[in-house]
């Protein structure tokens, strides 16, 4: 199997790491790899390209088989200091709408920022930060080799055991119900807070920014469900009635325009408990808006 | 589609759910019914009492020619129909397979009835194998190897079910699950471009006798 360097990326920028393809594509893996690799970062590259007014790539971190993560931040350059709205998407691998649906979400904005009102005026007001593949490790393999993986694809007990799921690895009550501590489980938190490199690049940023940040969503399938915290117990949090109204009034828009009905409510009663929740976690820091999208 | 629904604990006993729900047809979304129903989950008996009272959109005999209809055209089957992973990938399901991938949501609904608990539930996220046997008597015969999703677990339980029907008789339905573990991979390395028809492996259909 031979490696080549893929053309027409500007590697010396560092923004394009993605170097190599797989020439050998006569096997079905490969061929997928590649296209999934494609898909992620390929079309990063193309929104970044094409819209440079308005669109910056950013490095996150990297992924436990070394991949880079990059975050696309949206912003219409102005000279006040404008709020942060935070959106990750793939979480969860086997969850494919929601990456397609960060990827929709990108071009729904640069498609039409310039025409629609609403559009530009909270462009005017807000930067949005987009993560359109958090666990891609998890999301390329649910391509190559499982399509119903979930976890990320960090290794434990000596190679026998693979995978964390993401979203019980936050410092949101760690290790406690609705989690596994069995590395089989597909809900295995991990063998300690925050241990995925995939859960301390978005904390880290997430941390850093996080006076700045008015709203974190997460988004994820299925149920059609918009869950506000907490997972990890039943107490209200501190703008419970907030987040509820809130969400409400977001969930009356896909259920004008298509009859759709999203159920709104706190995690630990419309969904199940759970712990270690990116939601959970990012209220508990302090930021006010906080919701886990089930598309 | 529940929108009513409140628990009281039972002292020492158990807990008693009071649920208000309508129900849906499965695949056109149409409503079908109005029920009422008390849930009531001893303490530790995974199998609750159930006290329920519906009101349906259809009559009988609506019901009746609905299954009439569904029966005709799985019997007129000259090939018996056999296929993988339904819904594919991409959440496609071929016209040729949605009346088997209909039987399997009814088969399924068996085992989840039986399996879940008071705090276990289940959805059937996928056919893995399906293949349809021409019976010589007037049934429908399928063997079904399907994907049940656990809540909140989130694991993938693999079940082998064997669905009989004749209209106006109750289904019957044979089976055995096992837990088709995150950490067991030799399931589903075909699981997205290969498909494979592994109908004729023998170990895909434990029902049959050689």
């Amino acid at each position: 199997m031979s490696l080549s360097k893929n053309h027409g990326y500007d590697t010396n920028s560092g923004d394009m790491p993605f170097k190599y393809v797989y020439t050998h594509s006569l096997e079905p893996e490969f061929h997928s790899l590649f296209l999934i690799l494609h898909k992620i970062y390929h079309w990063m590259y193309q929104i970044k390209e094409s819209n440079r007014e308005l669109v910056t790539q950013h490095y996150l971190g990297t992924t436990y088989e070394k991949r880079p993560m990059y975050y696309l931040k949206i912003s219409q350059p102005t000279n006040k200091a404008k709020k942060i709205i935070w959106m990750d998407c793939g979480i969860h691998a086997i969850e494919w709408i929601s990456p397609a649906f960060c990827q929709w979400f990108v071009k729904e904005i640069l498609q039409n920022y310039r025409t629609d009102p609403k559009i530009s005026s909270f462009l005017q007001n807000l930067d949005l930060y987009i993560l359109p593949v958090l666990n891609i490790d998890g999301y390329i393999y649910s391509w190559t080799t499982a399509r119903l993986w979930r976890k990320s694809r960090s290794s434990h007990m000596n190679g026998t055991c693979f995978g964390t799921d993401l979203n019980r690895n936050f410092n949101s009550s760690w290790g406690g119900v609705g989690t596994s501590h069995n590395c089989s489980s597909s809900t295995y938190c991990g063998p300690a807070v925050e241990s995925e490199p995939e859960t301390k690049a978005v904390a880290r940023l997430i941390e850093n920014r996080k006076s700045d940040i008015l709203c974190f969503l997460t988004i994820h399938s299925f149920g059609q469900l918009i869950l506000s915290p907490y997972g990890y117990t039943k107490e209200p949090a501190s703008n419970h009635q907030e987040l509820v109204d809130v969400a409400q009034k977001a969930a009356t828009a896909p259920k004008q325009k298509h009859g759709t009905n999203f159920t709104v409510g706190p995690a630990s009663s419309v969904l199940y408990q759970n712990s270690g929740s990116s939601r959970d976690w990012a209220h508990m820091i302090g930021i006010p808006f906080s919701y886990m999208l089930e598309l | 589609m529940g929108w009513g629904q409140w628990e009281q604990p039972v002292l020492g006993t158990g807990h008693k759910y009071y649920l208000q729900f309508t129900t849906e047809d499965y695949k056109t979304r149409e409503n079908v019914g109005t029920c009422l129903a008390i849930v009531f989950y001893l303490e530790r008996k995974p199998t609750p009492t159930v006290n329920i009272k519906c009101t349906y959109t259809k009559d009988q005999k609506e019901v009746q020619e609905d299954d009439q209809r569904f029966y005709q055209k799985l019997r007129q089957q000259t090939k018996p129909i056999i296929g993988s992973y339904i819904p594919d990938s991409y959440g496609n399901i071929e016209p040729a397979f949605e009346s088997a991938w209909a039987l399997a949501v009814v088969g399924s609904s068996y085992i989840m009835w039986e399996k879940s608990t008071e705090n276990l539930g289940y959805f059937m996220a996928q056919v893995k194998h399906v293949k349809q046997w021409i019976s010589k008597d007037d049934s429908i015969d399928f063997d079904y190897a399907v994907l049940l999703h656990e809540i909140p677990t989130q694991e993938m339980i693999l079940c082998h079910m064997r669905v009989i029907w004749i209209p106006n008789h109750p289904l019957k339905v044979k089976y055995f699950c096992s837990s088709e573990n995150q950490s067991a991979e030799s399931e589903d390395v075909s699981a997205v471009l290969v498909y494979e028809d592994d109908s004729e492996n023998e170990e895909n259909f434990p029902f049959r006798t050689a």
